[in-house]
């Protein structure tokens, strides 16, 4: 495993060095596409962050309280919750503008886009359901009963299954998405808030902020099969193909794990209340949203190190999908 | 300010208050004072987790476990109510400490899963305390009452934080 390791970051090391060279040609301007759309939940505005080159390019009102977000690369769209607001709202990411708001009623929290219908799955926090939104209608078109407070929601790459964190009932909802029916509840640690998979997607990974671990679950045989320990009140993980990235809240510090054997390999101080964690690949990089410090911060995954810091706007969630 | 002068609806007492359940929301209150004291003057005054006694509205501090992450502490109020916190970090070398609520009524403070850090920074003859507070609001569901909503909460952790920091710097530059 240690040597598959080292050709993976001697991989990495290749593919920055491409990049690197690519961005100092003709291409820069494609390379620097690449960026994150980072929900500021008290001043109330998604930052447009490059990734490039570390500055804010735009900043966008979205009254409401934002929170959770799920960037659509395939349609150039941003979906966003504002739970004050009880909406979700839809930005247009070549423009950063708002197009369109949608009521959904309640809390809305987490938020994730199927990859080939395109609906838009939204967790309420005040209900114990899952509300699939037709973005291009501007309506709630089913509501699918889940656990308690789900919050943090995830769809499985091949769109065939749709997974809610649902924090109060300590449980993870595993959804049919032909069927819109939850075929499984699996019980997880307390207080399950995010929800992750792994990059093959057979794995899903919630950060229990009760119980101040995360549950790793097989999805073949729903049920969860490790369980790692990490720093206090974790609130989302990103996975990276060898590692687990967890924002621990209280502890202001990410843990970081082996996936392959569901051990914690370091943990990274990283600021006053880490939320919001993506895992970028171009960039060989985890960028983590600090919700206290009004930061974005870049770890570099080769490193495991702090590499850059980013200010944003006040109180900085990213709960979601938040890279483009 | 410590105390709000409100009148529980009924219905909130059926309302289990407990850590797991909040609004989407949470709250920040930042506020530092700059004291013409020496850091350690400032820290010697307020780093003893178990005596409050710095701040005007607390009357009494109770607790076990010294200054050691996990322990307890019960703070009575001037104004009768009371607070129960636990010390969830503790850095003398640093000058810092970080705890949180476990329990308290709204009526006394109208916030839930309330965490919050003190920390002292010295520069020669001069300190600054920085006081940072991390909440939500104390109302759990949609639509709260006046006196429950965000700003109400806000509202009472600035009024602690304000007031507990300019004791400190009196008591201080009096050379208390």
């Amino acid at each position: 495993m240690k040597r598959a390791v080292d050709v993976l970051k001697r991989l990495w090391v290749c593919a920055l060095f491409v990049c690197v060279v690519l961005s100092a040609g003709p291409q820069a301007s494609e390379r620097a596409a690449l960026q994150a759309y980072v929900t500021n939940q008290g001043s109330e505005t998604v930052s447009v962050v490059d990734l490039g080159t570390l500055r804010v390019t735009a900043t966008v009102a979205v009254p409401g309280k934002p929170a959770g977000i799920a960037v659509d690369a395939r349609t150039d769209k941003a979906f966003v919750t504002a739970p004050d607001a009880s909406d979700v709202v839809v930005l247009e990411t070549k423009t950063n503008t708002v197009v369109k708001r949608i009521k959904t009623g309640g809390g809305p929290v987490g938020i994730a886009v199927h990859p080939r219908t395109g609906l838009v799955y939204v967790a309420d926090w005040y209900a114990s359901r899952l509300s699939v939104v037709d973005p291009d209608a501007g309506t709630v078109v089913a509501d699918i009963g889940v656990g308690q407070s789900p919050s943090g929601v995830v769809i499985t790459p091949g769109g065939a299954f749709v997974l809610t964190a649902d924090r109060d009932s300590d449980a993870v909802s595993i959804i049919d998405a032909t069927t819109s029916q939850r075929i499984a509840s699996v019980a997880v640690g307390l207080r399950p808030f995010g929800i992750s998979l792994g990059l093959d997607g057979t794995r899903a990974y919630t950060a229990n902020v009760g119980s101040d671990d995360v549950s790793v679950i097989d999805l073949a045989s729903q049920r969860v099969v490790a369980t790692v320990k990490v720093g206090r009140r974790p609130y989302a993980v990103a996975l990276t193909p060898t590692l687990g990235f967890v924002t621990d809240q209280y502890g202001g510090t990410v843990t970081v794990f082996d996936v392959a054997t569901n051990q914690p390999v370091k943990t990274i101080p990283v600021g006053d209340h880490p939320e919001g964690i993506a895992f970028d690949e171009a960039t060989n990089a985890v960028y983590v949203a600090c919700w206290f410090d009004n930061e974005l911060v870049r770890i570099d995954v080769a490193t495991l190190s702090v590499a850059a810091r980013i200010s944003v706007g006040d109180g900085p969630r990213a709960f979601g999908a938040f890279l483009k | 300010m410590f105390k709000t002068t409100l009148t529980a609806l009924a219905f909130m007492m059926t309302l289990p208050l407990t850590a797991s359940a909040h609004g989407p929301s949470r709250q920040k209150v930042v506020q530092s004072v700059e004291i013409n004291a020496p850091a350690d003057k400032v820290w010697a005054v307020i780093g003893n987790f178990q005596d409050m006694s710095w701040h005007p509205a607390i009357a009494k501090t109770e607790g076990t476990g010294g200054n050691v992450g996990g322990a307890k502490r019960t703070l009575t109020l001037t104004s009768g109510g009371t607070i129960e916190e636990s010390l969830t970090g503790y850095d003398a070398d640093k000058k810092g400490y970080s705890y949180e609520i476990t329990t308290v009524d709204v009526k006394t403070l109208p916030v839930n899963n309330y965490s919050s850090s003190v920390r002292v920074t010295g520069d020669g003859a001069k300190s600054t305390l920085e006081w940072k507070g991390a909440f939500y609001r104390g109302f759990v569901n949609n639509d709260p009452p006046p006196e429950l909503n965000d700003e109400a909460a806000v509202k009472a952790v600035s009024g602690v934080y304000a007031a507990g920091l300019a004791a400190l710097k009196a008591k201080l530059e009096a050379g208390g």
